[in-house]
């Protein structure tokens, strides 16, 4: 399905096909939650979250334009999420302490590895993970979007309402600083 | 090209999205920058490094959730002038304890008691207890069975999605379960039944006949987005029965469009 036959659907759905609604899901629920995995490190959450972006989609419907793009606006609708969730929950503990718990997040690649490479892909995974969340919301939120979720700079503006140069910029300071990250992680497991 | 531009294109040359003549005054000025080049490199490295952290599949419950929500949320729009021309007829406190579902309301009301006798058994202790609470667990076990079985019966949609959701509190599920659910996936009139009904027979896969199962309604299935969702399990399985019957799949004549592509990236993933 194309991103345009997105936008036609939810269009339908606007104009009250709400049967319509289920092929969105059915095509964008992993997408979606795979964003807020990366965003929080928290599968509970973040699988609380994909309902609460769809219902709110359904929610807010109305407001899909037909010069709309369904992809960015789930994305939008997710961010807001996202954020007026931890301004409700602000006592909680915040994403990168349940990221370093969190081990069930390693995610083999390929043929299953020897034990010693499982142990150290799951070593390199946590560090990321780890990493990531040491990074700024609004950094984490370029580099997942851009590194993981394959959509471009122009697109990626689109979503956060800002320039394209903006984007990049953030991206190339993020990856920066992710690098000095990882030099510091690597570093305290080192010493 | 100077060092600040090549700062200006970093984003740009992590992701490829270079104009040929860009990419190579770049290769130019780092083979001629040291500085410049140890940065590119270092983002490069970090960029490579993110690749670990590979996509993830969210657990079966999001997809029954996802479709007792929009069930309820369509029965809401349908029925917002009959709910209250119903509640008019009876005044308000006696309509609410009217036995709507005797026969349901009956079973939770069995399942209260069990549960209560259970916590007073535990409390007054004694050599028997882990016997009994041993015991007291499997009738609890069944009395989630019961509940299960009699909301997938009801005549409401949303009834018979919250059967669906009880399925998932029944940990090793008798024989009665996975055939009703198997049942509900493949007869059920009601479409977002039909897809919860796949998040829930997707937690008990271990199983060879629900297994089995999936992929034989494939073929039965009428809604294109059922039988998406049913792809989209198998595919995630690795089944290898799956492969013949989507075959067959994508040389029927009338299949709808975005099903026909999905069934071929399927094969494509599973070959």
């Amino acid at each position: 399905m194309s991103p345009a036959a997105d936008n036609t659907l939810m269009l339908k759905v606007r104009d009250g096909d709400l049967g319509k609604f289920s092929f969105l899901f059915e095509r964008h629920h992993r997408t979606l939650f795979n964003f807020l995995l990366r965003l929080t490190g928290n599968r509970d959450l973040s699988e609380d979250l994909v309902q609460e972006v769809f219902l709110r989609m359904l929610k807010y419907r109305r407001t899909f334009r037909p010069d709309s793009q369904f992809t960015a606006w789930m994305y939008q609708v997710a961010r807001n999420a996202h954020v007026d969730y931890f301004r409700k929950h602000k006592n909680e503990a915040p994403a990168d302490r349940d990221a370093e718990k969190e081990d069930s997040l390693v995610e083999p690649v390929g043929p299953a590895p020897n034990p010693e490479q499982q142990f150290r892909k799951a070593q390199e995974a946590s560090l990321v993970r780890r990493a990531l969340a040491r990074l700024s919301l609004d950094k984490r939120e370029v580099l997942i979007l851009s590194r993981y979720q394959g959509l471009k700079y122009e697109e990626i503006a689109a979503i956060l309402g800002c320039e394209v140069g903006t984007v990049k910029g953030r991206v190339f300071r993020a990856v920066q600083e992710l690098g000095n990250i990882f030099f510091e992680l690597s570093g305290e497991k080192a010493s | 090209m100077n060092c600040e531009q090549i700062k200006a294109l970093g984003a740009d040359y992590l992701v490829q999205d270079l104009e040929a003549g860009a990419s190579r005054e770049i290769e130019l000025h780092l083979a001629s920058c040291a500085g410049c080049r140890t940065e590119i490199e270092a983002l490069e490295s970090a960029w490579v490094r993110l690749g670990i952290l590979a996509d993830t599949d969210p657990r079966s419950r999001v997809r029954a959730r996802f479709y007792s929500a929009l069930e309820a949320y369509q029965d809401a729009l349908e029925s917002n002038g009959a709910g209250r021309w119903q509640r008019l007829a009876l005044p308000s406190w006696l309509w609410n304890w009217w036995p709507r579902r005797p026969a349901l309301q009956l079973v939770l009301g069995l399942l209260l008691f069990v549960t209560g006798l259970g916590a007073g058994r535990w409390l007054s202790g004694g050599q028997k207890a882990s016997g009994e609470i041993a015991e007291l667990r499997n009738e609890l076990r069944d009395m989630r069975e019961l509940v299960t079985l009699s909301l997938l019966q009801q005549q409401s949609a949303s009834e018979r999605l919250k059967g669906v959701s009880w399925s998932y509190r029944v940990e090793q599920p008798n024989s009665a379960i996975l055939p009703a659910l198997l049942e509900t996936l493949n007869s059920d009139l009601n479409v977002n039944v039909r897809l919860a009904a796949v998040g829930a027979l997707q937690t008990f896969t271990s199983q060879a006949a629900v297994r089995k199962g999936l992929v034989q309604s494939l073929l039965r299935q009428n809604s294109p987005v059922v039988q998406i969702a049913l792809i989209d399990v198998l595919v995630q399985l690795q089944e290898p029965q799956s492969v013949e019957v989507l075959r067959r799949l994508t040389q029927e004549q009338s299949l709808h469009r975005s099903v026909k592509q999905r069934a071929e990236r399927g094969l494509r993933q599973l070959s």
